[in-house]
């Protein structure tokens, strides 16, 4: 069985043998939009997802006001409040600066998606391409590898966390470093198990007869195969990585307290909540749960449509 | 998958009902729990006062104590030759008298008959001389209050043991609040500290004050036990306890819950949520702390737009105009206050400097002279602001307002908040803040000089932003001829004068102290921040 999300092989379609041999398969975006269109959760994930990323890429355009634009005399207004110093309306209520919360809650958007993207991104890369040198040449690289990846997979992330951005210091870069230092483990563990079962394939065995070089088996024949269970992971990890930066903003840890993250309007609200400013955690925290839930049950549907044994369930 | 969905569903409004729940509850549920099963146990058990800080101690060394937070833990384990009142005044305590010198460099205390250490060791002159050779002694490289701040501010030459009660502390030059500088020492006896090393003394306190040392667990909470034979106080607590809760809100939750009985730092927003909960409320005292941003203007931020900016008198003076003081206090802090127009406490200070107005379009136009105009991208020049988390009231809502103001006015200002003990403290320490940083640092009504001691020379441990003010300076050796108060404070006003128009800081304002006090507990705040348990009592 393969994996290729580009080519899924016939044989492993159910339908397959009702089909006329020569009729045209139909392109795999075409598959999974027919698919996304037949369940309604992953849809409504996918458009509130898509919404998010207009959020993000339009926050100048979206936001009512500066989200760092402090009124004191403000501080602290309910939601649908008039923001007498400007004469803007806080429609989601004033933090404890006098600062616009959907401003800093539409300008967050961005630093949360950036952050889960990239951070996925930079670990995943790096993690793949470890644990595919490690599976394929096996041997000791293959130890020192793994065996690197049980030194940190013992050591607990929040703990790891602070102790590299108190050496680098706080700040979205470092941050988003720290978060991918996080994920790598992960892709290294699955793609190396991927990539040896797939090096002891007929069709891999083939190539090295014929003398195909090791870099384009990997690259051509064994990368394209494993690459279905780590798009899974990926979309999950993103979830995941959304909620490890709110909370390392929350302890403290991550950008700048000017900078507007929804983890960091959740700590910043852990003072005045007492006093009943509710609306300083409930909206931020909302973000972040649907957020997350959406990616969570994107990674759902993802991990059903990529295989075939899912797919038509 | 429709079931994980499902599940997914529930599981996000199960969040949401907790999210909501929590921000609109005031009092945690376990409290009536918690003060019954307290109220069972208190029959059977000492009486314990809990006190809650933000901030925990740095070791149990008794000369390298660094905060207020420390001190108010040390204060109830040493006792100290004589002590200021929360009125100010000057009070007999080990010592029961003193007497000065005729060139005012020699002061000698005479102890009281019969005063002990913890560990028992009869407490006689000798280990008052002692202390103060100890904390003077640079192999030890003690860096706290007694090393750092009160040896140099009397110029400690040395200390001489007279007789079995009589002790002389010879200073370097006649300085009028020797005698309250003297009393910030904790003293402690020679045989027991001269057995230990730095590292066992830093970690098995041997007393001489009414609470012994009991238990320190590190980032939780220190242990004090009444000295039995302990005669100079009388207490009403067998133990007290103090707890390190670095958040705001958790203090408060945990005073409303019963399971604290004083907290310190109340955020203003937390007030109501105390006073409405039945069982705490809170109280206010006008403190004297004095608040300030600090231009450090070591040569290491010479490389950085804003370290050389800093080191122009007339930024500095531009930048005083660049915040509003007044509108800080009132909204982030819940008090009306009177802008700082010097580091000088009223009524010490010298009423005819009137504090910086706020003016930004003034500022502008300063700042525009200073050879600083408004760059293409709007921004005067960049520096770096840094600041501590936790440890003075609403402190990180307070920077980021003061980095505002600094921006509005065209400063491209870079906000680093730190970790109070363990980033902030030590570079703080080492002066290497900067070149803006926020810091209060505490003071007292009942000395202009004391206040002032800060900066009592360039390279003073507290002098924090290495102001080499020359004329402020040569004030400040003046001070010692001045034996009488008017000469003094002719002094004492002219230098006042000179910082107004040089300032090493930016003034800000008189921090104010509110507490939360358990309503079982009888207890007054003090104005200088000291938590003296030795008052309370139960209700």
């Amino acid at each position: 069985m393969t994996h290729s999300i580009q080519q899924p092989p016939a044989v492993a379609r159910p339908d397959a043998a009702r089909q006329p041999i020569l009729r045209k398969q139909p392109s795999p975006w075409l598959s999974a939009w027919r698919s996304l269109l037949r369940a309604r959760w992953p849809l409504l994930a996918v458009l509130s997802l898509a919404a998010l990323v207009v959020v993000a890429l339009l926050s100048p355009q979206l936001a009512p006001a500066d989200p760092n634009r402090q009124y004191l005399i403000q501080r602290l207004q309910p939601p649908l409040s008039v923001n007498e110093a400007s004469g803007g309306v806080y429609w989601l209520g004033s933090d404890g600066l006098g600062r616009d919360v959907l401003s800093r809650l539409i300008y967050g958007s961005r630093v949360s998606l950036a952050v889960g993207v990239a951070a996925v991104l930079i670990g995943g890369l790096f993690g793949v391409f470890l644990g595919v040198t490690a599976g394929y040449a096996g041997g000791r690289l293959d130890d020192l590898i793994m065996r690197l990846a049980d030194v940190q997979l013992a050591f607990p992330f929040i703990l790891l966390a602070i102790m590299v951005l108190v050496v680098l210091g706080a700040g979205l870069l470092n941050l988003v470093i720290v978060l991918a230092i996080g994920q790598w483990v992960t892709y290294a563990r699955i793609a190396r198990g991927e990539t040896i079962s797939q090096k002891r394939k007929d069709y891999i065995e083939s190539a090295r007869a014929i003398g195909v070089g090791s870099s384009r088996i990997v690259g051509r024949a064994i990368l394209p195969n494993i690459l279905a269970p780590l798009i899974v992971i990926a979309s999950f990890n993103v979830a995941g990585v959304i909620l490890s930066e709110a909370s390392l903003s929350f302890l403290g840890l991550g950008v700048p307290p000017e900078v507007p993250t929804w983890g960091g309007m959740l700590a910043e609200s852990r003072d005045q909540l007492l006093g009943g400013y509710w609306w300083l955690a409930v909206f931020p925290g909302v973000a972040i749960m649907l957020t997350v839930l959406s990616l969570n049950i994107l990674g759902d549907w993802l991990r059903d449509f990529l295989d075939p044994r899912l797919r038509n369930r | 998958m429709r079931k994980s969905i499902r599940a997914g569903w529930i599981s996000a409004a199960l969040l949401l009902i907790l999210l909501v729940s929590s921000a609109c509850t005031a009092v945690p549920a376990a409290a009536p729990a918690a003060s019954e099963a307290a109220a069972e146990e208190s029959s059977a058990e000492p009486a314990r006062l809990v006190v809650a800080q933000s901030v925990d101690v740095q070791g149990l060394e008794p000369s390298n104590v660094n905060s207020r937070a420390e001190s108010n833990i040390f204060q109830h384990m040493y006792a100290t030759l004589f002590e200021i009142t929360a009125s100010g005044a000057i009070v007999p305590y080990l010592a029961e008298s003193y007497t000065v010198s005729e060139s005012g460099m020699e002061m000698t205390f005479k102890l009281r008959e019969g005063l002990t250490c913890h560990d028992g060791e009869p407490l006689t002159a000798e280990d008052v001389a002692y202390t103060f050779q100890r904390a003077a002694d640079d192999a030890n490289g003690f860096t706290g209050n007694t090393a750092g701040f009160v040896l140099d501010a009397i110029q400690y030459q040395d200390a001489r043991v007279e007789s079995d009660l009589e002790v002389t502390i010879v200073m370097g030059r006649y300085s009028s609040p020797a005698l309250g500088l003297i009393s910030e020492a904790y003293i402690h006896c020679k045989d027991s500290y001269s057995a230990m090393s730095l590292e066992d003394a830093a970690a098995n306190p041997i007393g001489s004050g009414p609470y012994r040392f009991v238990e320190w667990v590190k980032d939780d909470y220190v242990l004090l036990e009444k000295t039995p034979d302990f005669t100079l106080r009388e207490v009403a607590y067998d133990e007290i306890q103090w707890k390190v809760i670095p958040e705001a809100s958790t203090r408060t939750a945990e005073l409303i819950a019963g399971n604290v009985d004083i907290i310190t730092n109340v955020p203003p927003d937390q007030h109501e949520a105390i006073n409405n909960s039945g069982n705490a409320g809170v109280t206010g005292v006008a403190g004297t702390r004095r608040m300030y941003v600090g231009f450090n203007q070591r040569a290491m931020f010479d490389d950085s737009e804003g370290g050389q900016a800093i080191k122009n008198t007339a930024v500095r003076v531009a930048l005083q105009y660049a915040v509003d003081v007044p509108t800080i206090c009132k909204t982030l802090l819940a008090f009306e206050c009177e802008r700082a127009s010097s580091m000088v406490n009223p009524p010490n200070n010298n009423t005819n400097l009137v504090a910086y107005p706020y003016d930004p379009a003034k500022a502008e136009e300063l700042l525009d002279a200073a050879g600083y105009p408004r760059k293409e991208d709007g921004t005067r020049f960049d520096i770096t602001f840094m600041a501590g988390r936790g440890r003075y009231l609403n402190d990180v809502a307070v920077v980021q307002a003061l980095a505002q103001y600094l921006t509005d006015v065209g400063l491209n200002v870079d906000l680093q908040v730190m970790d109070w003990g363990s980033e902030f403290v030590p570079a703080l320490r080492a002066h290497e803040v900067g070149p803006l940083y926020f810091v209060g640092t505490g003071g007292g009504t009942w000395s202009a000089v004391y206040d002032m001691s800060d900066l009592s020379a360039p390279t003073a441990a507290t002098n924090y932003t290495e102001w080499n003010n020359a004329e402020w300076f040569e004030l400040w050796d003046q001070l010692s001829d001045a034996r009488d108060p008017e000469s003094e404070k002719v002094i004492t006003d002219k230098m006042l004068e000179v910082m107004y128009n040089d300032p090493p800081w930016l003034f800000l304002y008189f921090q104010p102290d509110f507490y939360g006090i358990a309503g079982d507990v009888n207890w007054q705040p003090r104005r200088d921040e000291i938590v003296d348990l030795t008052t309370a009592s139960p209700q």
